[in-house]
């Protein structure tokens, strides 16, 4: 036997049992995509068939809006991802390195509001969104105006304190020399702050998508109707049913709504990873 | 051409046509807010555009025109929800306590009816009469007919009518009978209306074709703010909680009643009334064990990994790519993944290992089916920051320690883990916060499941504090949104001193401190 297997063999050991312990569930999802009995039974280790009859039924049926809701996913995910990056960095440069009164107090209570976990609230939300449904049924309960908004604010704290934490590591000189030349602090913020940030922004705004899409209960107690749920609403509501017929659908759709966000997940790692040691957790 | 953009005409320009749109639309919405009477919803709204238009078209402050936006959106769905689950906290706020005591006091009025001893009931045709809402009753045995307003009550005499086959009047001089539209939206209208009769006695409807000889069961006295019987004389009174009950007899209440402050009765309900105290006591006992087994499990696994890996073997890139796919995907996702996954009859977990075990119908077997699941979850998290502080781990250090004689579990033991723990003590902590508040991992895996049907608790064995407050809440019986935010500003007070003691430790509070 080769020198590095014997030596290495109990890493391998190691890294190979709990790979497949990674790998199961999802090899199973796989499989039971592609198999036609649309139930998630182990049946056998190597699929007997390859048939395509889920992923069929996720794009003909019309009783399954399963675009809709990938859309409905990709619209507000995608706009709390840009604008809570925008609206989020602009806020954290003026805590970073405007000078004004109650500076340090903001940023504490700052500090203390984002860690209010926002399921704590969510029958305040519910029940205020229920409110303001009488007055403005554009944007309250129900309506996906309204949980955007409730996600938009639910972003804010947590990302004005991930990008006040980068802005802080620029350093200083930059904007002051940007000062003597002249610089307004709009004119730091748009040419020197934004193109340095650029990269990090992206990186923040990406793990909002991922944060967003991923969210739950919010969507859950906000979106009633069908054609307005998200991937991840609609999919549960779908196996919540009846057990064994819809998992075929489920996985197949399931595997087709996690591939962009394991890719950009995947490439995004390196940031991702140095994001959490900065002290928040995925959820 | 950036510069242009931004000091130019064109920026003053879009700057002035956005901040007028915004302001446009705000103002509207504090207009019909007002005009619901949601005053502090109206007020929060005026506030914002005035901020809004002083911040921008004014050189006030600059930081201002950086940070209002984002604190506004803060102030709105952050601060504005905690400061409203504070004062929810505050009121006996749950079923049948739900309205305003003014609606509370409309709809008791509306209820208090009650059928006449005598049980008359007429047959009875829907219509108009001089434009007002009428109906035109018969008594068919006595062969009189009337028409009655919520004002008026006029007898016709018989040869005016024209009866149908069933000897029911349905035309008469100055009456017109619906027609089948207006038919349609009439139930709201006439369900409502008391048509006269005699002296205190009325017709309310019973479905669209009888109206019954009702009688008002309670009066409202507005100078005492006292329901009186007319019944009985017997007076119920404002009983401070919510409702009006018999000063003698408080179980005796009228429905519905009304969300009134109790102060803090709703945090001592959670420490002295024992069918409160019981369940949260055992769901927060799981709570610590569930988090703590979890951050536990999970560390180890990562570690484990991490050491294992920690040497540039073969495929080390293949395995760290296989390693994180439980992290990379939609949580959502996997949960749901796995709870097909514990079924008893197709689940593969009982197919792969032979057994038939019901993972969500005994208490253990579920627990540690969610301890299971959120090892998956989480183990590539520390995986991940593992490696990346094992390398930080300075190699003299281990090198040092092997020269003076060490085996490598020693120096595991005495300087690799100790280093390690202090390095990642934070993240750990964050960690047990984290999935303290793990709701989404319970309500999709388990629902809090399974519940002992027997006691009709709606505690379950697997529900954490978040997924129970959130049963309390939204729960299919009684909801109690009072008791409810009591436990999530209790649950936030514990979390978020879990947290800041773990942020002191990673010294963030020391910048600014």
């Amino acid at each position: 036997m080769k020198k590095w297997l014997i030596h290495d063999s109990w890493r391998h050991l190691i890294g190979i049992s709990i790979s497949l312990f990674a790998l199961f569930p999802l090899y199973l999802v796989v499989i039971s995509s592609f198999s036609s009995s649309g139930s998630l039974q182990l049946t056998s280790f190597i699929p007997k068939e390859i048939s395509f009859k889920n992923f069929h039924l996720l794009f003909n049926n019309p009783a399954i809006p399963y675009l809709t809701w990938v859309k409905n996913s990709l619209v507000i995910a995608g706009s709390v991802a840009i604008l809570s990056v925008v609206i989020g960095s602009a806020s954290a440069f003026a805590f970073s390195r405007l000078a004004f009164k109650g500076r340090k107090t903001g940023i504490q209570l700052l500090l203390l509001v984002q860690m209010f976990p926002a399921i704590l609230a969510i029958s305040a939300v519910y029940v205020i969104m229920e409110r303001v449904y009488k007055f403005a049924p554009a944007i309250g309960l129900g309506t996906q105006a309204g949980l955007l908004l409730v996600y938009l604010g639910g972003a804010m704290g947590v990302n004005i304190w991930l990008l006040k934490g980068f802005v802080d590591s620029i350093p200083a000189e930059l904007d002051e020399a940007a000062k003597i030349d002249g610089a307004s602090a709009v004119q730091t913020f748009w040419l020197i702050f934004v193109p340095l940030a650029a990269p990090v922004l992206a990186v923040v705004s990406l793990l909002s998508f991922i944060g967003t899409f991923n969210e739950f209960i919010l969507a859950r107690l906000f979106l009633v109707d069908m054609q307005n749920r998200t991937v991840a609403v609609g999919l549960q509501q779908f196996i919540g049913g009846q057990y064994s017929q819809n998992w075929g659908p489920f996985a197949a759709g399931s595997i087709l709504a996690s591939i962009p966000i394991v890719i950009i997940f995947l490439s995004l790692q390196k940031y991702i990873v140095s994001g959490l040691t900065a002290g928040s957790v995925k959820g | 051409m950036l510069t242009y953009l931004i000091r130019g005409k064109v920026a003053l320009f879009m700057k002035v046509i956005l901040l007028s749109l915004i302001v446009a639309i705000l103002l509207m919405l504090a207009q019909s807010a007002f005009a619901q009477r949601e005053y502090v919803i109206a007020l929060f709204l005026a506030l914002t555009i005035f901020v809004l238009t002083i911040t921008y078209l004014t050189k006030v402050s600059i930081p201002l025109k950086f940070f209002v936006p984002g604190i506004l959106l803060l102030i709105a769905f952050v601060l504005g929800p905690i400061l409203y689950t504070v004062t929810m906290s505050a009121f006996n706020y749950k079923t049948g306590n739900i309205i305003s005591k003014e609606e509370a006091i409309v709809q008791i009025k509306a209820r208090a009816i009650e059928a006449d001893p005598s049980g008359v009931s007429f047959d009875i045709k829907l219509g108009k009469s001089d434009g007002k809402e009428a109906i035109l009753a018969s008594d068919v045995a006595k062969s009189e007919y009337f028409i009655s307003t919520p004002v008026s009550r006029i007898p016709i005499a018989a040869g005016d009518v024209t009866l149908d086959a069933n000897g029911v009047a349905i035309t008469a001089p100055n009456f017109t009978a619906l027609t089948n539209s207006e038919f349609a939206n009439a139930d709201k209208i006439y369900s409502t209306k008391h048509f006269m009769y005699e002296g205190k006695t009325f017709i309310a409807l019973e479905g669209f074709e009888a109206g019954v000889l009702s009688r008002q069961a309670l009066e409202y006295l507005p100078a005492s703010d006292e329901f009186r019987s007319l019944i009985d004389g017997s007076i119920y009174r404002d009983n401070g909680r919510g409702n009006y009950s018999l000063p003698n007899d408080k179980t005796a209440i009228l429905e519905p009643g009304w969300r009134a402050p109790i102060w803090f009765e709703n945090y001592t309900k959670i420490f002295t009334d024992a069918r409160v105290r019981g369940p949260l006591v055992k769901v927060f006992i799981w709570t610590v064990v569930f988090a703590t087994a979890t951050v536990l499990t999970t560390f180890a696994l990562g570690l484990l990994l991490a050491l294992a890996l920690n040497k540039p073997i073969r495929g080390r890139r293949i395995y760290r790519s296989i390693l994180v796919l439980p992290y990379a995907m939609p949580s959502v996702m996997s949960i749901l993944i796995w709870g097909g996954m514990f079924n008893t009859e197709f689940g593969a977990i009982n197919t792969l290992f032979g057994t038939h075990i019901a993972w969500f119908s005994d208490p253990n077997f579920a627990r540690l089916a969610v301890i299971l699941v959120n090892l998956w979850l989480g183990f590539p998290y520390f995986y991940l920051i593992s490696s990346g502080s094992l390398q930080a781990i300075p190699s003299e250090l281990l090198e040092a320690a092997a020269i003076d004689g060490a085996n490598p579990r020693q120096i595991f033991r005495k300087i690799t883990l100790p280093l390690l723990l202090q390095i990642l003590s934070p993240l750990l902590i964050a960690s047990f916060a984290f999935n303290f508040n793990n709701f989404n991992l319970i309500y999709l895996l388990t629902g809090g499941g399974p519940r002992n049907e027997l006691d009709g608790q709606i505690a379950g064995a697997t529900d954490i504090l978040i997924s129970y407050t959130y049963k309390i809440a939204f729960g299919s019986g009684t909801q109690d949104l009072g008791l409810a935010s009591a436990i999530s500003l209790i649950i936030f007070v514990l979390v978020a001193s879990i947290s800041l003691y773990g942020l002191r430790k990673s010294k963030v509070l020391d910048t600014f401190a």
